[in-house]
This record gives structure tokens, C-alpha cells and sequence, in this order.
């Protein structure tokens, strides 16, 4: 265990190790281009603006590792905008009514999700890009344009810093805690076990219908947070507010180091790709790359992150 | 057994069961008693109905009709946590293990063992899977490591393990020794819990094994039981012929052809060097089958995968007809004039393209001798394996079944039928006959036989050593990645390929010279 190599090939194997040893490379070049990115408020802006992308990130890694796909999280993004944006509840309490609201709602869809893809046994990618349709078509319903003001108070205090550490930190940080006491339980466990092979799974008498759906429910769940930050980020409703953050997702998961296979990778990997391309986003700004090279580069960065897991994974099977 | 026993009554007693799917009748009316501290053999051909019958026991599918009971009480689970929980167990033939956990976490499936905060504890979780795993002596296996890393005879351990590890009055093993290197282990396991008053439902394809544990046996045949028989009292012919259906010929080992010394080499490995592989040199003929014998974990896949390409090579040359050539992937293999086919091991996973008709997985390696500018026709495709399929006594009926709709047996004759139509003139075998039935193993006997004599050079790897002695006409013995021993003829006999497997090395000189 002390070995250094077996903790190369541990930080390897893990895409949460790849993926911060990619964010540190980005940082270093971005604080070397931008002096003032060392200070605390431009490191909690760096924070706030990937927020929204890492917590969705974070609740799509759960289907993923189940072997499905879930396109409902720009829909729900979008609802839960359009919603905080047209009904402002000011003050803390406001604030915390309205939290309760958007994991609500995304929790409802994820549930009408989990019930077809694990009950009904439809496909998830035909079933969740129904209700992505279906939520943003109810989006521009509420709000048919771009307008609205978010509360003032639920946009202040979420892009704040509590002493020198960003609100929106503290709520990742929270995910993450949530994310490592679901890996103690057994839904953890049967995550990974469905998501390998669902049949091995069932015969070891683990309920795969009901773990499916959960998965769902708290993947809608984290949608909704993510619509909440996002809100609080840009303090105006856009009915296709989570329309950008879809492929956006799929890639912070990838680069995250969770397999599309199905079975590995985490939601703390997730998390840190989408820092890293949110990152990736701020650097090439930076140092005056227009703004139609982004998506270029950021798919390059992509590629070349998976195939740097792949060498890390070639090299531990030539070993073994 | 003794007669006292039967006077009890049974501990599973099952009735006329009958299950369907769609037209088809998996089962057709099986009935048959089990009592406690039995072990009792379920016989049958592939696709006489014994995994069906397999998951009903499970709870994993319900009649359409008949009864069960079981422990003096109506039993009809629906869940395998039912099953389980009334007393019945399954160490499943495919494996029901999942390979990304580890082997602590898959003994306690689906419930981890609970710590601080009611939150899995994975020391805890570790000292249960110690336990169980000294308790039925596999204690060599560490808790924490993941099932993906263990060797598949492991595995197989493992699956029944962790159904004894339940506790169960009856225990059911599907095929437990298909990749066990031995039975030792596992027989002593099987009486111990018998004498224990487990009963055990022992599901195999090999009859010594099964005349070594039971004493009595209930055959299958097309979805029906035919009879429950007393095996002291029952010889192989008589079971064969309930088991098919007729008498069939008795098929002893043919005269081979003498492989002609004069000829070149077809095909020769010199000094390979390859995963487990260390320096390893053989030489393959014409007209000849060269048998690979060898205990489980000691190279013989990466010898075989090395010779097909899949895994790289660190030192050696290949020769095919005396040029020396280079073969880095499986196309490679084929492609570039040299014509090596494997049949892959675990067809599932590696061999068969499930959704696809049996036409198209068997055409799919001649694709570019019946494409026309690139494309394929459906009744070119058709008319290939057509040619083929009697070749390894495929029924034509089944050419355009999906070939995941067919028997384990029925796949494997298509995949040598694929294998074939490649028009290889060297054929990598690795166990092809494994989890077969008798019938299916003569059919494939017969056309790997009738390969070697049009011409056909053979390399054979088998986990059943009657197998190696009956086709074989030289035999190399592989022990931890080298050769131990090489038997030639007469020479090959179990007990000679026994002692060179397990590294008794002065023995099998003593042999070979």
C-alpha cells in the first residue's frame, strides 16, 4: 500500500485522479496568464460559474454508471430557471422554499424516468429525451422569453464567500458528502452492480428494477440543484437555459473518468471534469482565443483526457 | 444411499411442471423427488430443459403449470430472495458474480455487512468474507480483491461458495467443474454438507463425476423427465439412450493417419515469449491434431491468444509453410495468408454476435468471398453457411434463428462452422466442447476430425483430458507457461497428462523419452 507505484496506478486507474491532475495542469497555465486568478475572488467566480455544470455532471454520472442515458437534465434546468425566475421568493426562507421546489420537480421527472426505463422497460435515451421535450416545452410555456428576475437575495448569497471558501463550493462539497455516504449503502453497491451486468446482478438477488429507478430520482433530484445554482448565477430566467449544458454534461462525465460502459468511474470525477472544462473555457478566453475556437479546443482537451486514461489502463494490464 | 432414506420423505418433490415461452415448451412435464443429504443428478442434452428447470427452482421464472414442494410445504418463489430464504441456493453455470466488486462485497450481496451509522462497513463486510472463505477452505483468496482478477476456475469457487455460504437444505450446482482443474476440492465440500443432510442438485455434463457422487440420477430429454434411475444399476449406454433418445454408435478413438515426417512444418513457434508464455517452440503438421493439455492458470490462453494476436508478443517467430510472419491482430491472422482461426472460449463474450441470424455469424469471417463490390447478399450469406452447416451437423432449420435463441451446443457447432468457412488451413481450438453434451461433443469430434484429414493442421487446448487422449495425435503438456512434456500416440493417457500437468516433472520425461 505505501508503494509510491501502487498509488500511481490507484490515481490511474481512478478518473477522479486524472481529471485533477488535468485541472491542476489548467491552473497553473491560467494563474501564469492571469495574474490575478491566485486571489480568493477570482478562484470562487472560477467556482460559481462551474457549479451548475458539476452538479448536473454529478447527477447524470449515476445513469451513466447504470449503463443508460439521461437527456432530461436540460429540460429540468431550464423548468426550475424559468420557475425561480417568474416566482421570486425573497429572503432565507424564500430561499429555501425555493430549493425544496427545484429538487421537487426534478425529482418528479427522474421519478416519471425511473418508472418507465426500470418498470416499463423502455429504452431510457427514447424515454428521457420525451421529457427533456416535454419540460422545456413547459419552460416556454411559464416564460415564453428570456426575462424575469431571480430573488435578490437567493442571488447574492449563493455567489458570496462564507470567509475566503465560495457558497457554491460549500453545496458541492455537500453533493460530494452525499455521493460518499451513498457508496455505503447498499444502492451504492447495487449501483455498480447493475450498471456491470444486470443480469449477474438480479441473480444475486439484487432488486435491479428498484435501483434503476432511484437512480433516476436522485439524478432529477441534482438536475434541479443544478437549475438552482445556475438561477442564482445568472439572476434572470432563459427558458433554454439548460439547452448548452447537455452535451457539456455527457463530456465533464467522460473526462471524469466514468465509463459509458457502464460499472466504474464516480461522481467526484464528474464533478472535477466539469471544473476542469468550465476552466479550459476561462484560460482560452484568456489568453484571446475567440470565442468560436472554444468548443474546437475543448473537444480536443476531451480526446486527448480519454486517451490519457486509456494509456494509464494499457499500461496497468501490460503490468498485471 | 441407503434404503432408510427413501423411506422420508422427500425433501423437494416436484410435479408435472410445465413452462412455455411462446410457442415453444421449455419444459413439458418434469417431476422427480430429492431427499435430504442426497446427491442427486440432473442429466440431460443441452436444451433438454435443465436451466429452465434451473430457474424455477431459483425463483427467477414461474411455471405455467405443476406444483413444487418443498420442506413439507407448497413452495412457488418469486424472487431468488425467496428461494433463498426458503432454503434453496443456486451456484449459477454463467456466474452470477460481478466483477467490478470485490469478492467481500460479492458474498454479502445483495446486503453488505452494516457498521457505524447503519452505513456499509468495510472492515466488517472483510472479516464476514474471511470467515466464509476459511469455512469452506478457500481461504487462499484475499477479501479484497476484485473479482476480475481471479482466474475462472476461482470464480467458480467462488459462486459456490457464496451459495453454500446461505446455508441452504438444497443446494444447486449448475456444471460446477466446467473450469475446475480439479474436483478434489469440491467433492470434499459436497460431502461434507451432505453428511450435514444438505441435498444437492448436481447438474453435469460428465458422468464419472457424477457416478463418483451420486446415486441417483433424473435425465431430461425435450423438456420431459424420463425416468429417475439408480446409477449403480445403470450403465453409460443405457443412459446415453435416454439421455438422446436411441442407442448411439459407440464412437471409439479412430486410427489416426500417421502425420507424414517428411512433410514441411505448416506451421511452427519458435522460442515465444508471451504473457505466462516463456520460451516456448513447437511445431504443427498437416493431417495431424496436436493436443495442448494443462491445469487451469498455467499459459495456455495466452498461448493461444498470443498466436492469434490478441495479446502482444515479446520474443519469438511464427513460421506458416516456412515464411516467417508477423500476426499483431486476429484479421492479421487471417488475412495476410496466414489462416489461423481460433474458437473462442467463452462464446458469449467473445465469439457470437447475439442479435445477428446463425447465417450471418457463421458468414461473417468469409464476408470477402461472397461480397459483391462490398456487399453482402441474405442468400449468398445463406448458401455459405448452408455448405457449412452440415459439415458440423447443424441442423438447417436453425440457420435463421437469431443464434442467442439457440442451445450452448448448437452456438458452438456454428462457430466452428464459421470457423471452418474461413478455409484456414490451421485451426486454433480452445476448448471447444466445453459445457456441451455428449451428442454435440461426437459432432464436433467428428468434424475436427474430418479437418485434419482433408489436409488441416490442429491445435487443441481442452480442459477434459479424455478428450486430449481421444483426438490428439501428439500432445504437449503445459506447466507454468513451458512445456513440461510431450506425449506422442499411445503414449497419451490421462493418468501420464495428469502428472505432467502438475509439475511432476521426472515423471513425464520419463514418459516422453
Amino acid at each position: 500500500m505505501t508503494k509510491p507505484s501502487s498509488y500511481l496506478t490507484a490515481l490511474s486507474r481512478s478518473g477522479a485522479g486524472t481529471a485533477a491532475l488535468l485541472y491542476l495542469v489548467l491552473f497553473v497555465a491560467y494563474a501564469s496568464v492571469e495574474r490575478s486568478a491566485l486571489s480568493v475572488s477570482a478562484f470562487s467566480d472560477l467556482i460559481n460559474n462551474a457549479s451548475p455544470l458539476a452538479i448536473a455532471a454529478a447527477g447524470g454520472t449515476l445513469i451513466v454508471l447504470l449503463r443508460s442515458f439521461d437527456l432530461s437534465v436540460a429540460g429540468v434546468i431550464s423548468l426550475v430557471n424559468v420557475i425561480l425566475a417568474s416566482y421570486p421568493l425573497e429572503d432565507a426562507t424564500g430561499a429555501g422554499i425555493s430549493l425544496c421546489l427545484a429538487l421537487a420537480i426534478g425529482a418528479l421527472v427522474g421519478l416519471v424516468n425511473g418508472v418507465l426505463v426500470a418498470y416499463g422497460g423502455f429504452q431510457s435515451i427514447a424515454v428521457t429525451l420525451a421529457t427533456m421535450i416535454m419540460t422545456g416545452g413547459l419552460a416556454l410555456v411559464i416564460l415564453d422569453a428570456p426575462g424575469g428576475s431571480v430573488a435578490e437575495w437567493l442571488s447574492e448569497t449563493l455567489t458570496d464567500t462564507l470567509g475566503p471558501v465560495p457558497i457554491s463550493g460549500l453545496v458541492l462539497l455537500a453533493v460530494v458528502i452525499v455521493w460518499a455516504v451513498i457508496r455505503k449503502t447498499d444502492f451504492g453497491v447495487s449501483l455498480y452492480a447493475v450498471g456491470q451486468d444486470e443480469h449477474a446482478a438480479a441473480l444475486s438477488g439484487i432488486k435491479v428494477q428498484r435501483t434503476r429507478c432511484l437512480a433516476f430520482v436522485i439524478a432529477g433530484a441534482l438536475y434541479g440543484l443544478s437549475g438552482y445554482m445556475l438561477s442564482a448565477q445568472t439572476a434572470t430566467g432563459n427558458p433554454t437555459a439548460g439547452n448548452s449544458l447537455l452535451l457539456l454534461t455527457f463530456a465533464a462525465i467522460a473526462l471524469g473518468g466514468t465509463s459509458f460502459r457502464g460499472g466504474t468511474g464516480g461522481l467526484t470525477g464528474s464533478i472535477i471534469g466539469a471544473a476542469s472544462l468550465m476552466l479550459l473555457q476561462k484560460l482560452l478566453f484568456s489568453i484571446g482565443v475567440q470565442s468560436f475556437y472554444i468548443g474546437l479546443l475543448q473537444g480536443v482537451v476531451m480526446i486527448l483526457a480519454v486517451s490519457l486514461m486509456n494509456v494509464g489502463e494499457w499500461f496497468n494490464v501490460r503490468k498485471a | 444411499m441407503n434404503a432408510s432414506v427413501h423411506q422420508e420423505q422427500p425433501i423437494l418433490q416436484v410435479n408435472a411442471l410445465r413452462k412455455s415461452y411462446g410457442p415453444t415448451h421449455a419444459l413439458g412435464g418434469v417431476s422427480f423427488q430429492i431427499f435430504a443429504g442426497e446427491v442427486h443428478a440432473l442429466l440431460g442434452e443441452n436444451g433438454a430443459g435443465k436451466s429452465t428447470l434451473v430457474k424455477i427452482l431459483t425463483g427467477v421464472v414461474a411455471p405455467n403449470d405443476g406444483t413444487m414442494q418443498f420442506a413439507g410445504s407448497a413452495y412457488a418463489p418469486r424472487t431468488i430472495l425467496q428461494a433463498r430464504a426458503a432454503g434453496i441456493t443456486t451456484a449459477f453455470q454463467e456466474l452470477s458474480l460481478l466483477t467490478n466488486l470485490t469478492v467481500a462485497e460479492n458474498l454479502a450481496l445483495p446486503r453488505q455487512t452494516k457498521g457505524w451509522g447503519r452505513l456499509n462497513s468495510k472492515a466488517k463486510n472483510c472479516v464476514a468474507a474471511t470467515a466464509t472463505l476459511l469455512r469452506y477452505g478457500l481461504s487462499e483468496l484475499n477479501p479484497n480483491t476484485r473479482v476480475s482478477e481471479l482466474s475462472l476456475a476461482d470464480r467458480q469457487r467462488l459462486e459456490i461458495v457464496r451459495a453454500l455460504s446461505h446455508s441452504p437444505s438444497l443446494l444447486i450446482l449448475d456444471e460446477p467443474t466446467a473450469v475446475l482443474p480439479s474436483t478434489d476440492w469440491l467433492f470434499d465440500l459436497i460431502r461434507k454438507e451432505t453428511a450435514k443432510g444438505t441435498a444437492v442438485l448436481y447438474i453435469s455434463h460428465r458422468l464419472n463425476e457424477i457416478r463418483q457422487l451420486c446415486s441417483r440420477a433424473t435425465v431430461l430429454r425435450s423438456g420431459c423427465s424420463i425416468e429417475t434411475t439408480d446409477l449403480q444399476n445403470t450403465d453409460d449406454a443405457r443412459i446415453f439412450e435416454m439421455m438422446v433418445g436411441q442407442r448411439m454408435a459407440s464412437t471409439l478413438k479412430s486410427s489416426h493417419v500417421p502425420a507424414v515426417s517428411s512433410q514441411p512444418p505448416r506451421f511452427q513457434v519458435t522460442g515465444l515469449d508471451a504473457g505466462m508464455i516463456k520460451d516456448l517452440s513447437f511445431k504443427l503438421y498437416p493431417c495431424q491434431i496436436v493436443g495442448v493439455a494443462g491445469l487451469d492458470g498455467q499459459g495456455q490462453c495466452d498461448l493461444f491468444h498470443a498466436l492469434y494476436g490478441l495479446i502482444p508478443k515479446r520474443a519469438g517467430t511464427l513460421e506458416v509453410d516456412g515464411k516467417t510472419v508477423t500476426i499483431n491482430s486476429p484479421s492479421g491472422a487471417l488475412a495476410a495468408g496466414i489462416q489461423v482461426a481460433l474458437l473462442p472460449e467463452e462464446r458469449k463474450t467473445q465469439g457470437v454476435f447475439g442479435d445477428l441470424p446463425v447465417r450471418a455469424n457463421m458468414a461473417i469471417s468469409a464476408l470477402n468471398r461472397i461480397g459483391l463490390l462490398g456487399f453482402t447478399t441474405r442468400k449468398s450469406e445463406r448458401q455459405l453457411a448452408k455448405g457449412v452447416a452440415s459439415e458440423v451437423d447443424l441442423q438447417e432449420r436453425y440457420l435463421d434463428f437469431q443464434i442467442s435463441e439457440l442451445s450452448g451446443g448448437n452456438q458452438q457447432k456454428a462457430l466452428l462452422g464459421r470457423v471452418l468457412l474461413t478455409h484456414a488451413n490451421t485451426l486454433l481450438l480452445f476448448d471447444p466442447t466445453r459445457g456441451v453434451d455428449v451428442g454435440t461433443k461426437q459432432a464436433l469430434y467428428l468434424a475436427i476430425e474430418a479437418y485434419a484429414r482433408n489436409g488441416g493442421a490442429v491445435l487443441l487446448y481442452s480442459s477434459e483430458l479424455a478428450e486430449l487422449v481421444r483426438l490428439s495425435d501428439r500432445c504437449l503438456v503445459i506447466y507454468e507457461g513451458r512445456i513440461a512434456a510431450e506425449l506422442e500416440g499411445e503414449a497419451i493417457e490421462e493418468t501420464r497428462l495428469v502428472a505432467a500437468a502438475t509439475g511432476n516433472r521426472r515423471h513425464a520425461e520419463g514418459e516422453a523419452a
